[in-house]
């Protein structure tokens, strides 16, 4: 049996999934600079794939069974295209580095510890306890609502309620909340809950019923000082709304790992939307790597080659998201 | 009887609590204590401050010292009546542990450096579709907290939420409580030092803590650790601190108390006479961690209700020292 490391991304991830593979399986690996031929003969004998994508117009896969997404976000794997059984896994190890991340983002936010720390290193003793300086809030005691209460979401309820927070989350389906949700909404009743929320996170992935789903109307029903948290994917959230209430200071803040546009080979230093949100004191943001720590990539890397290992074995598969 | 609220911090209070003290307590208010005549001093039963110095006028009526702060160093108490009740205030401890969680994260995440390469410079360097260098978490680090005192306390409980393994050392034994896995006495502090990648100064400065981390200590640190003083500056041997930070004999500190502190003559003067600002392995705050609207509030509540308690003859809480 053979698994293909497929693209540049999966090439990169090999260090961190190959060292963790017990069962003994061939390995093979088409970065970007390979030609379509290489790639088309690699494709050829693959019985698993390993690529964070799948496309139309690939070479055949006539042997491919799994294809084992490196990472959790299914976004761009047409699935569509996939030749007929093919089961597609996606990986987990993210959550603890992205509720990490949001926890973090929130406590700068509090703290103004930015701007704080920017003048301090410039001199100036004008926010210091000493002198009398403007008082800064803390993150305790208010309440954090997350949008999404999956694996991420679950990992920043559990810090956020150590912190002091009130947790509410709203989410796709309602299962049994973990005990530091005070209270979990339907989607639809999304429009409930923004109210509430001195912070919302937004921590869902990219579907039809999540995209755009926090748009101007919602926005508006924010807290004004509120701060939007977006982990999840910029498409979630309405750009050109989003933008419109930063700068009319409807909304406190935001805090964006996640975006609009990306880098390519023709541009890699693009602007991460076409607003200039880099331009907007109100906001904090990130190039897409909240979730992109040494742990994670161990972790993650760990469960793909145990879902690789299970495939070999013929155990159950986890994680599964389609088959075709 | 007369409440003497003295310096900046302590006329806040006063404009803070004065509908919740006692209407038979006189209240001054002293903003700018190179402004205290001996008129005023020699009138007061309580002094409410954070500083007195000798050569302030003579206050020989005092008999409660309420300090505005938790730390009571600037306040000379053999400038004042033998025999009175030094107390002091807390309600930071909230404050301070989020900074301390803060401050872990932003470094482990690099995440000041990250920002700013983003929307200064466009630089998607840092990024996954990049597949640009991981930064750190801080899951699985092992904390290493110095005084596992009230502050010491709330840095172990929310710490231990997010995956650490807490460690402490403190002066008086403890047992291990509130996700704090082992508490060493403070003389063997050494013990401790090499397991942390995160070492936490919650003491309070004293004859046993001036200069806890020496250059002895310093050397006994991982190289990737970070030295984070939420206490008093003078905890860390200064020198010894700036050469090991400025040659990376350990990661990187996050500092928000300092070796001086700025005057009215020299309002801009840096926290150090070392170019900490200069380092990038530093993370640098004005002494402000605790410095927060709750904060004040809770203190306000706390040293309302002890001029209270004096007013009625009740116990004191939070007694430091007499002096």
């Amino acid at each position: 049996m053979r698994a293909l490391f497929l693209g540049g991304f999966a090439a990169s991830q090999v260090e961190w999934i190959a060292p963790a593979l017990e069962s003994g399986i061939e390995t093979e690996i088409a970065a970007d600079d390979c030609d379509r031929r290489q790639v088309a003969a690699a494709l050829e004998v693959a019985d698993i794939v390993i690529s964070e994508a799948w496309r139309q117009g690939l070479p055949a896969a006539p042997r491919l069974k799994l294809l084992q997404l490196p990472v959790a976000g299914t976004d761009r794997v047409d699935v569509a295209a996939l030749p007929r059984g093919v089961t597609v896994c996606n990986a987990f190890g993210h959550e603890a580095a992205m509720a990490e991340y949001i926890v973090m983002a929130m406590l700068v936010w509090f703290h103004r510890y930015f701007d704080i720390a920017l003048g301090f290193r410039g001199g100036s003793w004008q926010d210091s306890g000493v002198t009398g300086g403007p008082l800064h809030r803390e993150l305790g005691g208010h309440t954090v609502g997350l949008v999404g209460l999956g694996h991420v979401g679950r990992e920043t309820a559990v810090r956020a309620a150590a912190l002091g927070c009130r947790v509410l989350a709203a989410n796709r389906s309602l299962g049994d909340p973990p005990a530091e949700v005070e209270q979990m909404f339907a989607l639809a009743e999304l429009d409930r809950m923004l109210p509430l929320c001195d912070v919302v996170a937004v921590c869902v992935g990219l579907a039809p019923e999540t995209r755009g789903l926090i748009d101007a109307r919602r926005l508006a029903l924010m807290k004004r000082d509120a701060l939007l948290v977006n982990v999840g994917r910029g498409l979630v959230v309405d750009e050109d709304a989003l933008f419109a209430a930063l700068r009319d200071r409807k909304i406190g803040g935001a805090a964006l790992d996640t975006w609009y546009q990306y880098p390519s080979r023709e541009e890699p230093d693009i602007r991460p939307s076409r607003h200039p949100f880099h331009e907007m004191p109100n906001v904090i943001m990130t190039p897409h790597c909240s979730a992109w720590t040494d742990g994670m990539a161990r972790r993650r890397g760990a469960d793909a080659a145990r879902n690789i290992d299970r495939f070999v074995r013929g155990e159950t598969l986890r994680h599964i998201v389609a088959r075709t | 009887m007369k409440a003497l609220f003295l310096g900046n911090v302590a006329a806040d209070t006063a404009n803070g609590i004065r509908a919740e003290l006692p209407p038979d307590l006189d209240v001054e208010v002293v903003a700018e204590p190179r402004e205290l005549t001996p008129q005023s001093a020699a009138t007061a039963d309580i002094l409410v401050t954070n500083i007195w110095r000798k050569d302030y006028p003579g206050a020989p009526r005092v008999r409660f010292v309420q300090s505005v702060a938790t730390g009571i160093e600037l306040i000379d108490l053999t400038a004042l009546p033998r025999g009175a009740p030094v107390c002091n205030a807390f309600g930071h401890e909230t404050a301070i542990a989020e900074y301390v969680l803060m401050v872990m994260l932003v470094w482990a995440h690099r995440f000041r450096e990250i920002e700013s390469g983003f929307r200064t410079h466009g630089s998607w360097a840092p990024s996954w579709v990049q597949s640009g260098a991981p930064h750190g978490e801080i899951r699985g680090q092992t904390v290493g907290i110095v005084g596992v005192g009230r502050v010491g306390i709330e840095v172990a409980k929310r710490a231990a939420a997010f995956g650490c393994r807490i460690v402490g050392a403190n002066r008086s034994p403890r047992e291990p409580s509130y996700g704090v896995e082992r508490v060493y006495p403070l003389a063997e502090l050494d013990r401790m030092l090499p397991e942390c990648d995160v070492v936490v100064l919650a003491t309070a400065l004293g004859p046993g803590t001036e200069g806890l981390i020496d250059a002895h200590r310093l050397a006994l640190m991982k190289p990737t650790a970070l030295l984070v003083n939420i206490a008093r500056g003078t905890i860390i041997d200064e020198e010894a601190a700036y050469a090991a930070l400025r040659d990376r004999r350990i990661g990187g500190a996050a500092l928000d108390v300092w070796w001086q502190y700025p005057t009215a003559d020299e309002p801009q003067r840096r926290g150090s006479r070392l170019p900490f600002h200069e380092l990038p392995n530093v993370i640098m705050t004005p002494h402000n961690s605790g410095w927060t609207a709750g904060m004040v509030r809770r203190r306000w509540d706390e040293i309302a209700d002890n001029l209270g308690r004096f007013v009625r003859g009740d116990p004191l809480v939070n007694i430091v020292t007499t002096t």
